[in-house]
């Protein structure tokens, strides 16, 4: 007999030896608070969106809109932001389709596939935010310096935002350091946080689809 | 309609707890960590209840939101003490109903399936109530071959860890 039929065994004798909980206990316990994962991933996803839209709002106060339609950029930015909202929108629409698919009477692996599903979309807002926000910073870092280049009443004024060539590199080489420090510490944030909260549902995910064509 | 659905669920679940105890036995330590998990799966399945259409029986139901809970939803609380190991309080075994020897075995057994991973006891657990590969396989939501060869795996590891 090999060990776990021996177990099963001992498991059918066992049948009648589990406390035993009363229907009053058992209908306590539907009003308590859930501490699942899902609950978890949800929470914090909210306050990621949540987050950036903040930001921005800080981000657009009026002196921001003052600098802008100086050097003339207002439309740019409007058309930005516009296009922004959008995909920001069709994120938390994603999310929301993914977030309601998850459902425990599944079988293990297609819940599993979809809380990842689920984090992935926070995850590629998340690396969308800061890649677009790259970008725009770059084109209106550019146009400052064009406007006010271009704008310089005396040719002295002129000097004061005209760079050299080894002003401009120290100029790339910090806002480089500063944008991978930013990432570097996004990153690092992001790998504890799911390391602590996905790292058992990825592991037991790769152990189920371990084999499976 | 609500109260009755409430009642409806908290009688089924009542009659057919002896799943999440055992359940809760594979997957917990001590009788807190058991609590826990109890209270957490019947969450679970009180929320997925109104998507329980009836055409399968509650216990089959009852089954795939408790794994499902024990093996992703659930999330361990951290303890500061850990408690006496629940084994030797409530499944202590009557002397009289074996001898020592396979007494001994047993409890290595036990203890050898606690050092399973989650997959691995899930696939045990499955097997101890009986389940065909069909039902583990639709369970878990792999095929049956992958639940074949995995219970295979297990085997040879649970002799692996008795017979070092």
């Amino acid at each position: 007999m090999d060990e776990l039929d021996l177990l099963k065994k001992d498991w059918k004798k066992q049948e009648g030896k589990y406390p035993r909980l009363s229907y009053d206990q058992i209908y306590k316990m539907l009003w308590k608070k859930s501490s699942s994962i899902v609950k978890w991933i949800f929470v914090i996803s909210i306050i990621e969106f949540l987050l950036w839209a903040v930001l921005n709002v800080f981000l657009m106060n009026e002196e921001y809109w003052a600098e802008l339609e100086r050097i003339q950029l207002t439309g740019f930015t409007i058309a930005v932001y516009i296009i922004g909202y959008t995909i920001t929108f069709y994120f938390i629409y994603q999310f929301y389709k993914n977030y309601k698919k998850i459902s425990a009477t599944d079988d293990s692996v297609t819940l599993m596939q979809n809380i990842l599903k689920t984090r992935r979309t926070v995850k590629f807002y998340i690396a969308y935010v800061i890649i677009s926000t790259f970008f725009t910073s770059l084109v209106s870092i550019y146009f400052t310096f064009d406007y006010h280049i271009n704008n310089a009443e005396a040719i002295d004024q002129t000097k004061d935002y005209s760079f050299n060539a080894m002003q401009w590199l120290i100029f790339l080489g910090v806002t480089t350091l500063v944008v991978f420090a930013i990432l570097g510490l996004l990153w690092l944030f992001y790998k504890l946080l799911y390391g602590i909260l996905l790292k058992r549902l990825h592991n037991n995910y790769k152990e189920l689809k371990q084999l499976d064509i | 309609m609500n109260k009755e659905l409430e009642h409806q669920f908290v009688s089924n679940l009542e009659k057919h707890q002896n799943i999440v105890h055992k359940i809760c036995r594979i997957y917990t330590n001590d009788q807190a960590s058991h609590n826990d998990l109890f209270q957490e799966v019947t969450i679970q399945l009180w929320k997925a209840y109104p998507k329980f259409r009836g055409d399968s029986k509650f216990s089959t139901w009852m089954y795939r939101v408790a794994l499902n809970t024990a093996i992703t939803l659930y999330r361990k609380k951290k303890r500061g003490i850990q408690t006496q190991d629940y084994d030797t309080v409530h499944f202590r075994i009557q002397a009289e109903e074996y001898d020592n020897e396979s007494e001994k075995q047993l409890k290595l057994l036990y203890d050898a399936v606690k050092e399973l991973n989650d997959i691995e006891k899930a696939l045990v657990f499955l097997y101890l109530e009986d389940k065909n590969y069909r039902d583990i396989s639709e369970t878990l939501g792999i095929s049956e071959v992958n639940a074949r060869v995995k219970m295979n795996r297990v085997k040879t590891k649970l002799k692996n860890i008795l017979n070092p």
